[in-house]
């Protein structure tokens, strides 16, 4: 449940399967009212404790821990459910798949998501920017700061950010950033970089750094939530963020809410973020009942992904026809950095180093040092 | 004279059956409340100790949870994990984690042995255990398959080398980010751990034995005063069971040789808590209430005895002076009567008793009297019979003087009377033919023919064999003499009897009729009602013997002879009365009688 606006994900979802499959599988589900930071926690926090539910998501978000859980055979490998079933792979999106696939013979994240639902780009709050004199969102990076600047002349704060939780808003909005140019864009394809003390890393650095000098003042040492209040309070005119967000905006707020992609039309993706897993260790019947529910969900998803381009476009909610234009409008994928850099970098080396680097306390060289650090460390603890 | 034989029979015996009846209620009782309530109240005290087995059963479960909830503690503990990353402790990480295991929140730990993936041990401070002692120990065999379940164990102690069988706690501590291999944790708990739950149920007594089995039936811990055989076999019991999977109960009140057993299985650590009640606390209830029962029919008895004889003596006395009255009786004192006043019907008893009393007395002076006048009659018949002979030779001799003066209406009379009393002063049997009877009666009329001349002329009808028919005899003269003096009372010439003797109906019947004057109402309904009365009563009709002696004598002597069935009766008609006679049979004499 997100605890601004009390919503419950995917309830819908659950609601749906279990009228589907009554009398034979019924989906139990635990509303925790936490963030999605501490959703992640939690997960290893129950995984040491042998507490897991039997479906988990979000498992791609901590990389280390993903494949912790896969050397530890904590999760069941889907590959023999999906290729056993024709009817399932129609459904899914090539794309989707690759991304899941840990080989041709192991799959633990169910490719159930579409890459329709996955994009991040920026939200951004209408009003103020039409207070700012702003109509459009900017397309270049250029216009994007030179935005920030007239919305910060207006007395407005640009952008909602925060550095706890793998700085998830400001690495999108960097990520984005960096991926504009050609060897950027490549930077961000690898898996694992080997080192962060180039010029992508450079780059990456110099971005976080303006970035935040266009967010609030608490932004440092605090979660997602603490931006995504921000935002919707009015208090910051910008939030990066992915396409389920759109269902949390409060009522009263939809009509000014809009949505962009980054300058340069890029959208940070990666379908497999979104792959829910099994656990393994629960009864036959308890696993076939999970895998049947991802599977329902890969309809439901494909179901939702024609309605939402059938009628997306026609949408009452302007925020879901931005959506639905920027996601036709051919944008850039850029990977996901929380798929692709090892996790103590995100988890613990950027949550620790981004506050001292904005407020000047250590330099760009410093902080690479430190990301360079975490791939050290990591290889170490694997 | 013995106590007893004062006592009424009948009390004795109400008393008797009155607790023989008792007893037999009492047994009944008892054997119904044995029956009913063995059953019943075993099931339900099994059920009470089902319960409570149930309740250790998931205080068991909360314990096991409450561990869990610490062993997790200790597993998320940021030391706990970082002792688990590549980068090894400093020595004063190590001291603090070693200290921090003695802080957890869980009662009756005596011992803590944390094994991380770099081969350190974290133990107390007086533990001199090394990894070789550990790896020796053998316990990393007790966490299983699992991959970070908390188990609960109970074996011999070779970690911390009591030699002892001891309690273990043990859970895989696994590396929340990375894929390290685990650390292991142990805690040795001392016996109240598993005693608090024995401890809070304050039911249990010395008497309910409780233990805790592991999953092959090995005896862990035992409570109360069982002995070795009770356990072994509630142990053995709990082991066959098959299919646990859930926690729950798999013995509910089981009856075992030595009582009965409940058992709860802890599905997560595969321990049971059992309860074994023996008989003697199952059937406890049922001697409780039997005692009550025979106490309160004890007392029940003893009021009864108590009621029954102030009550029955209610009734016994007057039965007793009934019985008095009744064995006192010798014959002689008629004034010894009974005078109950006990509103029942014995006070009935005694009137009729006292009127029977006086019937009798009635009846022996009739009996009396009647033996004197028989005793008269005899003596009168004796001396009528001195010397008949005499009284016949001298009507021969008046009949020889008629004949010689030729006086024929003499001769014809002497000759009646001497046929007439042939046959009245006859001895022999009083049953005559009919030829005789009609004999005897036709002598009569013809002597009154020659008294009262042209008063009446008779005729004789007899439509039986007259010598194969028997008659008591003197019955038709008494009649005859009646229509005469009461028929032709108001006539002088021209009267007639009419003697008729026929079969009616099985019966013989003897017909008298006269055509004189009719019968008065009053007489003939008087006459008619003689029959079916008593005797002393038929003679107490006619007091002044007018008009009914010869009737009253006729019946008697008929009712005697033949019986009650006898009938006799007198019918007025229009110019005459009749006086019908109906005996059985052919008037032969009634031998029943």
């Amino acid at each position: 449940m997100n605890p601004t606006t009390g919503k419950r994900s995917n309830e819908e979802l659950a609601n749906a399967f279990n009228a589907r499959y009554k009398g034979t599988y019924h989906v139990e589900v635990e509303w925790i009212m936490e963030t999605e930071e501490e959703y992640r926690q939690n997960l290893k926090r129950l995984n040491v404790t042998d507490a897991l539910p039997a479906v988990i998501t979000d498992l791609r978000m901590l990389p280390s821990f993903y494949q912790m859980m896969i050397k530890e055979e904590r999760l069941l490998n889907l590959a023999p459910f999906l290729f056993s079933d024709e009817e399932w792979m129609e459904r899914i999106e090539p794309v989707v798949l690759d991304g899941c696939m840990e080989s041709e013979e192991e799959i633990y994240l169910a490719p159930i998501s579409t890459a329709a639902f996955s994009c991040s780009g920026m939200f951004w709050n209408q009003e103020l920017f039409a207070q700012a004199g702003i109509s459009e969102f900017p397309v270049t990076w250029s216009e994007f700061w030179d935005c920030c600047e007239r919305l910060s002349a207006r007395g407005i704060t640009p952008l909602a950010l925060h550095t706890e939780g793998t700085a998830w808003a400001p690495m999108l909005a960097a990520t984005a950033e960096l991926a504009d140019t050609e060897d950027g864009a490549a930077f961000m394809k690898q898996f694992f970089p080997e080192s962060y003390q180039n010029a992508n890393g450079i780059q990456l650095a110099e971005t976080l750094k303006r970035l935040f000098q266009y967010t609030t003042a608490d932004a440092m040492h605090t979660d997602f939530d603490v931006a995504f209040t921000n935002f919707f309070s009015g208090k910051a005119a910008m939030i990066p963020n992915g396409y389920w967000m759109i269902e949390q905006i409060p009522e009263e707020q939809k009509e000014k809410i809009r949505f962009s992609a980054f300058p340069g039309n890029k959208l940070v993706s990666s379908t497999e973020t979104f792959g829910w897993a099994v656990v393994s260790g629960y009864p036959k019947d308890v696993q076939k009942g999970a895998v049947e529910f991802l599977k329902f969900r890969t309809y439901f998803n494909q179901k939702e992904k024609q309605q939402l381009i059938e009628s997306g476009k026609e949408s009452d909610n302007p925020t879901t026809r931005d959506y639905i234009q920027t996601f036709l409008n051919n944008p850039q994928i850029v990977p996901n950095y929380q798929v692709k850099w090892n996790s103590i970098l995100q988890e613990e080396t950027l949550g620790d180093s981004l506050p001292e680097l904005v407020k000047g306390k250590i330099t760009t060289q410093e902080f690479l040092e430190k990301m360079d650090e975490s791939i050290l460390q990591f290889q170490k603890e694997q | 004279m013995k106590i007893e034989s004062k006592k009424s029979g009948i009390q004795r015996k109400y008393l008797r059956y009155t607790l023989a009846l008792l007893l037999l209620a009492l047994l009944l009782s008892i054997l119904g409340v044995w029956f009913y309530l063995y059953g019943n109240l075993t099931e339900t005290v099994s059920e009470k100790y089902e319960f409570m087995d149930e309740k250790m059963g998931i205080s068991m479960d909360h314990l096991l949870r409450r561990s869990d909830e610490v062993m997790a503690e200790c597993i998320l503990n940021e030391d706990v994990q970082n002792s688990l990353r590549a980068h090894p402790l400093e020595e004063v990480e190590k001291s603090a984690l070693s200290k921090y295991f003695a802080y957890i929140d869980l009662n009756h730990v005596t011992e803590y042995c944390y094994v991380d993936n770099n081969q350190n041990l974290y133990t107390r401070s007086y533990s001199k255990i090394g990894y070789e002692d550990f790896v020796e120990s053998g316990f990393e065999a007790f966490l299983g398959d699992s991959y970070a379940k908390t188990q609960w164990f109970w074996t011999k102690d070779t970690l911390f080398k009591t030699g002892r069988k001891e309690f273990f706690i043990g859970r895989y501590v696994r590396s929340m980010e990375y894929a390290h291999p685990p650390g292991m944790l142990f805690l040795k708990m001392n016996e109240n751990f598993l005693g608090e739950i024995v401890e809070q149920e304050r039911g249990l007594t010395e008497d309910i034995r409780v233990g805790i089995t592991d999953s092959k039936g090995n005896l862990c811990m035992s409570w109360g005063t069982a002995q070795t055989e009770e356990l072994t076999e509630a142990c053995e019991k709990i082991a066959a069971c098959e299919n646990l999977e859930n926690s729950g109960m798999i013995l509910e009140g089981e009856r075992i040789k030595s009582g009965v057993l409940s058992a709860y299985y802890q599905a997560d650590s595969g321990l049971s808590i059992f309860l074994l009640v023996p008989d003697h606390v199952l059937t406890a209830g049922i001697h409780r209430i039997l005692f009550v029962i025979v106490g309160i029919y004890l007392l029940v008895m003893l009021i009864a005895v108590v009621i029954s004889i102030y009550f029955s003596r209610r009734f016994t006395r007057p039965i007793q002076e009934i019985n008095r009255a009744m064995t006192g009786f010798d014959g002689q004192n008629f004034s010894r009567t009974i005078h109950l006043d006990t509103h029942t019907e014995l006070d009935q008893i005694g009137q009729s008793y006292n009127e029977m009393l006086q019937k009798i007395a009635h009846l022996l002076q009739e009996i009396k009297t009647q033996e004197k006048e028989l005793r008269t009659s005899e003596l009168n018949m004796l001396i009528s019979q001195i010397n008949p002979h005499f009284l016949y030779n001298t009507l021969d001799t008046i009949y020889m003087l008629a004949r010689i003066n030729k006086e024929e209406t003499t001769m014809k009379m002497i000759q009646a009377l001497s046929r007439y009393l042939r046959l009245s002063l006859s001895k022999g049997n009083d049953i005559v033919t009919v030829e005789d009877e009609l004999e005897n009666v036709k002598s009569y009329m013809e002597i009154q023919q020659i008294r009262n001349q042209s008063l009446f002329q008779y005729e004789i009808r007899c439509e039986v064999d007259p010598q194969q028919t028997w008659i008591l005899k003197l019955i038709l003269q008494p009649l005859v003499e009646n229509a005469i003096k009461y028929g032709f009372c108001e006539i002088y010439e021209g009267g007639l009897i009419r003697i008729c003797v026929q079969e009616f109906n099985h019966c013989l019947e003897l017909s008298v009729f006269n055509s004189g004057v009719s019968i008065a109402q009053e007489v003939q309904g008087k006459v008619n009602a003689l029959n079916g009365k008593a005797f002393s009563e038929i003679k107490d009709c006619f007091p002044d013997k007018q008009g009914g002696y010869g009737v009253t004598n006729v019946i008697t002597r008929l009712r005697l002879k033949y019986g009650e069935d006898v009938q006799f009766c007198y019918e007025a008609e229009e110019e005459g009365t009749l006086c019908r006679i109906r005996i059985p049979d052919d008037g032969r004499e009634n031998k029943d009688l």
